[in-house]
């Protein structure tokens, strides 16, 4: 099945989110199609591996998921269910400096792109 | 692969898995290898095309979890991926497109097949000879956050059991601490002594008498015996007597040994410690016939010092890898300006969009990755390659495979130049931690890094869980220090010892107590450090002694 990046929205999608959530979602492409280009996502990308890892926020994650696969047992647990469980967890226990830090840097790109 | 891989323990692979082996094979995997895009921190990606964003065929995300169907190249997001399996029979393998790992669509879990990452890991290693640049770019792996530790303890200091007793009275200090007299720029003999006197291996096999001067046969025989002389004095050291002690004998019969260094000359403090070592292997050797072989010899000084390095060259042209396995007694380590880096101190300065590394200031973590850098190999040094038949272009990359119960790193502070007849000495100062961690160099970690989530089993390794964040046997403690002052031809060697948690600076015939910032801040030259295990045993038996010998002998002030 092929796909292509203009392919328009699935029909699933609520008819009510036209406009406003439309624009941001067709931004937020445009930026990461940019980003990629450029290569600068790769940057970012390596960024918050090596700052997720040096606040040790890696081996809590790691941590977390040996728990739960303790808990479960280890012939019962799938990688999907791991992720649905360490997902919120990861999200919220990001530092906010880490995140300070990515939107500085995404902000500072689209200044530049833009000029 | 020609390498010594031993593909053991895998998961038994699903239903799924299986009948999608027996129809294709290896060929879907195959067909891959050209899409695999490596990262310098051992990931594999899958790119379709140069700057194209996979998307699921089903909903167009991209920021999902994505997988490429392996037998029609569909991609699909996690939430589609059970409902392609169900619309397309016999799709049920899949490939992870940012990990480069095998997704069993029908079981909806991750699988394993060593015949996949063998396909994977060919691709990585001739990945990397090919894209391996020179300078500080070269990045062979990511760092965990053991090196976060390592480098916290520099900032907060460690923490140790201190005893209550005053500080300042010169009878409470640990047992076995005494000054050695300069018998005329000696001081290299004397900072090499002082660390091995201290070393609790080599202390507690002299002091239990398993070289005793009285009984060796070689010196009944009139023949000379460095382990007799040292015997004498740990008798010396330990006798509680703090009076400064000339090592007079050890020095005469070391240069009745190596007569080109008989002279009033200052020497190498390094080349001393591995003569010495040597001597001890080759006397103890002989009087108890223990072999010869390096590997398997159970003199102390193999005991103690002995470890094995690893050394894997591998082809840049088809990947196949061949590896030794070499044993030594110490690491040297080079250090430079530009080297002594770590990746991470590196990486920061390409955040900043600065190309200059001097920002930064070694460490021995950064000397510790230089020295396990995949280094890729000059057109000159073009290797015999099994598999090509011819000789080719290679990498060369170290590892420990094995760490010894005392690890001894030098740091290359004299560089001789033969092409322009001088010498000098690299003065930088080093940043050291006083407990080190040393399962990112082991064989384990640092080929496991290279390759990401692959299946490998190490021979014999299993003792060094590179997947726990520190294992008990790579982790180590600092004994001693020593350092090097002054330039090359004039210097002065001087031994930090740490003993029970306090540090003590031994300068020739004088010992005071010092604080641990002093240490830290000091030149450092050799770095002993012991097994974790090995430095509790022993604080544990100094405590014992100190109490009992501290009231038997008062002695004279020194």
């Amino acid at each position: 099945m092929k796909h292509s990046v203009n392919r328009p929205p699935t029909p699933d999608e609520d008819d009510a989110s036209e406009g406003f959530e439309k624009d941001e979602v067709t931004l937020r492409e445009i930026i990461n199609v940019k980003l990629v280009e450029s290569g600068e996502k790769e940057n970012l990308m390596e960024l918050v591996r090596d700052r997720l890892v040096e606040c040790g926020w890696k081996d809590e994650m790691r941590i977390a998921c040996r728990e739960h696969v303790k808990k479960k047992g280890r012939k019962d647990v799938t990688v999907d269910e791991l992720i649905r469980v360490i997902t919120p967890k990861g999200r919220a226990s990001v530092p906010d400096s880490v995140k300070a830090e990515l939107l500085n840097r995404i902000q500072n790109f689209i200044v530049s792109a833009a000029l | 692969m020609s390498a010594r891989i031993s593909f053991l323990k895998n998961p038994d692979p699903c239903n799924h898995l299986s009948n999608y082996k027996l129809r294709y094979g290896t060929d879907g995997y195959k067909s891959f290898q050209n899409l695999f895009s490596c990262f310098n921190d051992g990931r594999i990606k899958i790119k379709l095309q140069e700057i194209e964003i996979p998307r699921c065929s089903y909903c167009s995300v991209y920021q999902k979890r994505l997988y490429i169907c392996l037998i029609c190249r569909s991609i699909s997001c996690s939430s589609h991926i059970l409902l392609h399996t169900q619309l397309n029979k016999g799709h049920d393998i899949a490939i992870d497109v940012e990990r480069s790992e095998l997704y069993c669509c029908a079981c909806l879990d991750q699988v394993y097949d060593p015949e996949f990452d063998e396909v994977v890991v060919s691709k990585q290693l001739v990945g990397l000879g090919m894209s391996v640049k020179s300078g500080a770019d070269v990045v062979v792996a990511v760092r965990s956050n053991k090196k976060r530790r390592l480098d916290s303890q520099l900032i907060i200091g460690s923490k140790f059991l201190v005893s209550p007793r005053d500080r300042r009275e010169k009878w409470s200090f640990p047992l076995g601490l005494r000054g050695l007299n300069n018998l005329g720029s000696t001081c290299f003999m004397n900072a090499v002594l002082q660390a091995l006197v201290h070393a609790p291996p080599l202390r507690n096999f002299w002091l239990s008498g398993q070289h005793n001067r009285d009984l060796c046969p070689r010196r009944t025989m009139g023949l000379l015996c460095l382990p007799c002389d040292l015997d004498v004095i740990f008798a010396a050291m330990f006798s509680g007597d703090r009076t400064p002690y000339s090592p007079a004998h050890l020095l005469y019969s070391w240069w009745q040994h190596s007569t080109n260094l008989a002279t009033y000359e200052q020497q190498d403090s390094h080349e001393f410690f591995i003569s010495l070592l040597d001597r001890i292997h080759e006397n103890e050797g002989k009087t108890k016939c223990l072999y010869q072989d390096h590997e398997e010899c159970q003199c102390i000084t193999h005991k103690a010092f002995s470890g094995l390095l690893r050394s894997d060259v591998t082809c840049t042209t088809c990947g196949s890898t061949s590896t030794t396995y070499d044993p030594f007694i110490d690491i040297s380590l080079t250090l430079d300006s530009a080297n002594g880096f770590s990746p991470a101190d590196c990486r920061k300065n390409r955040y900043n969009g600065g190309p200059s590394v001097n920002a930064t200031m070694p460490t021995l973590s950064g000397c510790l990755d230089f020295f396990t850098r995949s280094e890729k190999l000059g057109p000159d040094q073009k290797l015999n390659c099994q598999s090509c038949g011819e000789k080719r272009e290679s990498s060369k990359q170290m590892s420990i495979r094995r760490l010894p119960l005392l690890l001894c790193l030098h740091v290359k502070r004299f560089e001789h130049s033969l092409t322009r007849k001088t010498s000098r000495k690299i003065d930088s100062y080093l940043q050291y931690p006083f407990r080190l961690n040393m399962s990112p160099y082991l064989s384990s970690s640092i080929i496991g890094k290279r390759f990401g989530n692959r299946m490998f089993a190490f021979d014999g390794e299993g003792e060094y869980d590179s997947s726990s964040s520190s294992s008990p046997s790579a982790e180590f403690e600092i004994f001693a220090v020593v350092t090097h002052s002054g330039m090359l031809e004039s210097g002065h060697y001087v031994t930090y010892l740490r003993l029970k948690g306090l540090w003590y600076k031994c300068d020739d015939a004088w010992i005071n107590e010092v604080e641990e910032e002093v240490v830290r801040g000091c030149e450092c030259y050799m770095l002993f450090y012991a097994q974790e295990k090995v430095i509790q045993k022993a604080h544990k038996e100094l405590s014992y002694q100190v109490i009992s010998m501290a009231d038997s002998f008062p002695f004279a002030d020194c």
